[in-house]
């Protein structure tokens, strides 16, 4: 595989995901392998290529790419893991280099894990790296304000939480949405961090308030980004108000499937749809990219092919903590000329609306047993 | 050689000679037939070799394979053991029929993809694993084997390089020949537990089971193997998308 415009590079977020991949690559004439032989084969894979990836702009352009997989084990995401997960990334990425790739989009843990580990890699001759966070955040807010639009709520009067708040994506939010509404919470681990972005969103006039519980606010959030960099979806949301609009953008999932959020309306965020094209080859379509709508990827992955649609080889989303709203309003404008936009909202139950023709591609998917929404859509 | 990450998702540690004896026994067995069935398979492609310095080199070879052999001989007898050998066992027997289908063929590429690449993927593998955990003097000579095993790789592999850049496709092709007949039998061999009877190797039961106690287990025998196959693959210049299907269609 030589001289492609673009790899994508992401890793599996449950064993389903794995199965369901293996069983593509076994094909339809062998049985499946057993779970418990996929999860003792599986981590044992070396980071390589997956599929080509061909994608088409609404304006004609055409770009090739491949999807590299790191092979890091859905449940080895923790801390106990991370330099044997560096090294997988590490290896995923020397495989986009000798591929040729002119940009790499780094999906999910791996722009994390990546980070200030770019040594070691083979000589890069012009190929570039992005962390894609920018187009990811673009997303997630967009979505927050066709949910609030959706739901007639008024952001300016609202108190948005933010979870993973001093992370790339977290901290890219705050950004973009503190100016436009009430109050902000901010939630991460590291108090240092947090004062440093809350100082940062105060000079601007932003009302603050900062926490490492999220028990801790004096108020309620009625807009809440999950966005923190969890190994499995863990998190237990607490104190927000009754319907709040809760974005969950992390890759794996933040909330946990039995958490008690009263009614909130609940969207997963920072995806986007291709509308030119997307075929991969061999057929990964809905074992990839696993959305009840097609041509859905995430915001980050997106970011590398947008930019290679617009021949615009150049690392845009770098290092964390340094986007802002005029480089997510770049990226969205970039992505939005190809034909890339914000995907139709969903969540585990099922599409939380129904636009851009969703009902009908519905049956298209029914067809998946297993898929969560599916059950719901159908009550 | 081009350095390639080690991936490891299993935690490592020591133990005793003493009370594992019965296991490393037949930990020694399996890579003692293994070593002998190499010198074997190299004494044979001496015989189809036309130039006198690649006869030598063959040679050489099949002595180096007995000097390991003899190593863990002497290693079962450091620790009060006997370790036999069986090239004549199931598995064993069916890889060697497959090299000799190749001398038969003259074949000497498909001999060095079978023995160089194949066989010694995972005996590199599993040395290096059974290194990290076995004690003392055990633990050295499987270290020091492993090294050696990992020049032949690299000789080889700079051999078929050559050779695959004259024509992919017909190299490929006759690679994955060899794949499906050896590599299902090697991952049968390596398999959790060895469901279609005894080895015929192992001097009582099957040591899959057992292999805990010396914090070992097949599961990462085979993984090791399996990804140090793939990672060789890759050193060849075969894509990863093509090696990963043909390793994840092997029978399980
Ligand atoms: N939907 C999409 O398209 C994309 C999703 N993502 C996902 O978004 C998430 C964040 O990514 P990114 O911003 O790059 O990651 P970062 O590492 O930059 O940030 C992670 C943030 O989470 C916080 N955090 C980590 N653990 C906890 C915890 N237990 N409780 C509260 N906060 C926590 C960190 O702060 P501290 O350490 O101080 O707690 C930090 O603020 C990940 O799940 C990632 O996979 C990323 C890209 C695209
Ligand atoms: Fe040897
Ligand atoms: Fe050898």
């Amino acid at each position: 595989m030589i001289d492609l415009d673009f790899a994508l590079i992401g890793h599996q977020d449950s064993w389903r995901a794995v199965a369901d991949v293996l069983a593509v690559l076994r094909g339809p004439e062998r049985t499946p392998l057993p779970d418990d032989e996929i999860k003792d084969i599986f981590p044992w894979i070396p980071p390589r290529a997956l599929c080509y990836v061909d994608v088409g702009s609404v304006v004609g352009a055409k770009a090739r790419g491949a999807y590299i997989d790191s092979f890091i084990p859905p449940d080895g995401l923790g801390a106990a893991c991370v330099r044997e997960n560096i090294a997988r990334v590490r290896a995923a990425a020397a495989n986009a280099i000798q591929a040729g790739a002119k940009i790499v989009s780094l999906g999910g843990f791996s722009s994390i894990l990546i980070e200030g580990n770019f040594d070691q890699l083979p000589e890069r001759q012009g190929t570039v790296f992005t962390t894609g966070n920018t187009l990811t955040v673009a997303y997630i807010v967009q979505g927050i304000k066709k949910m609030c639009a959706l739901e007639g709520r008024d952001i300016r009067s609202s108190t948005l939480l933010i979870v993973g708040a001093t992370g790339d994506v977290g901290s890219g939010c705050a950004r973009c949405l503190a100016p436009h509404v009430r109050r902000v919470l901010l939630c991460a681990r590291n108090v240092e961090r947090l004062r440093r972005l809350a100082t940062e969103l105060q000079a601007d006039g932003v009302q603050v308030e900062m926490a490492t519980d999220l028990r801790r606010f004096s108020a309620d959030a009625d807009v809440v980004i999950c966005a923190a960099s969890l190994p499995s979806p863990e998190l237990l949301l607490g104190r927000v108000a009754p319907r709040a609009i809760v974005c969950d953008a992390g890759y794996p999932k933040n909330l946990s499937p039995g958490a008690e959020t009263l009614g909130a309306r609940i969207f997963f965020g920072g995806l986007g749809q291709i509308t030119g094209g997307l075929r991969f080859a061999p057929d990964f379509h809905g074992i990839l990219n696993r959305h009840p709508f097609p041509n859905v990827v995430q915001g980050c992955l997106l970011e590398g092919v947008a930019l290679a649609l617009e021949g615009r080889f150049e690392p845009f989303s770098q290092g964390r903590g340094a986007i802002t709203p005029e480089r997510v309003e770049e990226m969205e404008t970039i992505a939005a000329r190809h034909g890339i936009y914000l995907a139709p909202l969903y969540n585990a139950d099922g599409p939380v609306q129904h636009d851009c023709g969703a009902p009908a591609l519905v049956e298209h998917y029914i067809t998946k047993p297993g898929d969560r929404w599916i059950q719901g859509a159908a009550q | 050689m081009e350095r390639v990450a080690c991936l490891d998702p299993s935690p490592t540690e020591c133990t005793s000679p003493s009370s594992s004896a019965p296991i490393w026994q037949d930990v020694l067995a399996h890579a003692m037939t293994g070593e002998f069935l190499a010198a074997m398979n190299y004494a044979s492609l001496s015989e189809i070799c036309a130039d006198p310095a690649e006869i030598a080199d063959a040679l050489e070879h099949a002595q180096n394979e007995r000097g390991h052999a003899a190593a863990f001989a002497a290693e079962g007898r450091k620790i009060g053991v006997e370790v036999a050998n069986n090239v004549d066992a199931r598995h064993w027997k069916r890889l060697r029929g497959t090299f000799l289908q190749c001398i038969a063929e003259r074949d000497f590429i498909g001999c060095l993809i079978v023995q160089e690449i194949m066989l010694e993927s995972f005996a590199l593998a599993s040395y290096s694993r059974v290194a990290k955990v076995a004690p003392g003097s055990l633990g050295k000579t499987f270290a020091r084997i492993a090294a050696e095993e990992e020049e032949h790789l690299a000789h080889a592999v700079a051999i078929l390089k050559t050779e695959r850049a004259r024509d992919a496709q017909r190299f490929d092709d006759k690679f994955y020949r060899l794949h499906l007949d050896v590599m299902t039998t090697l991952t049968q061999m390596l398999a959790k537990d060895c469901k279609d009877g005894h080895c015929e190797v192992c001097h009582a039961s099957c040591v899959k089971p057992s292999l805990f106690e010396v914090s070992l287990s097949a599961v990462q025998l085979r993984g090791a193997s399996l990804q140090q196959y793939l990672k060789t693959l890759d050193m060849l210049g075969i894509p990863g998308q093509v090696t990963l299907t043909w390793v994840t269609q092997l029978p399980v």
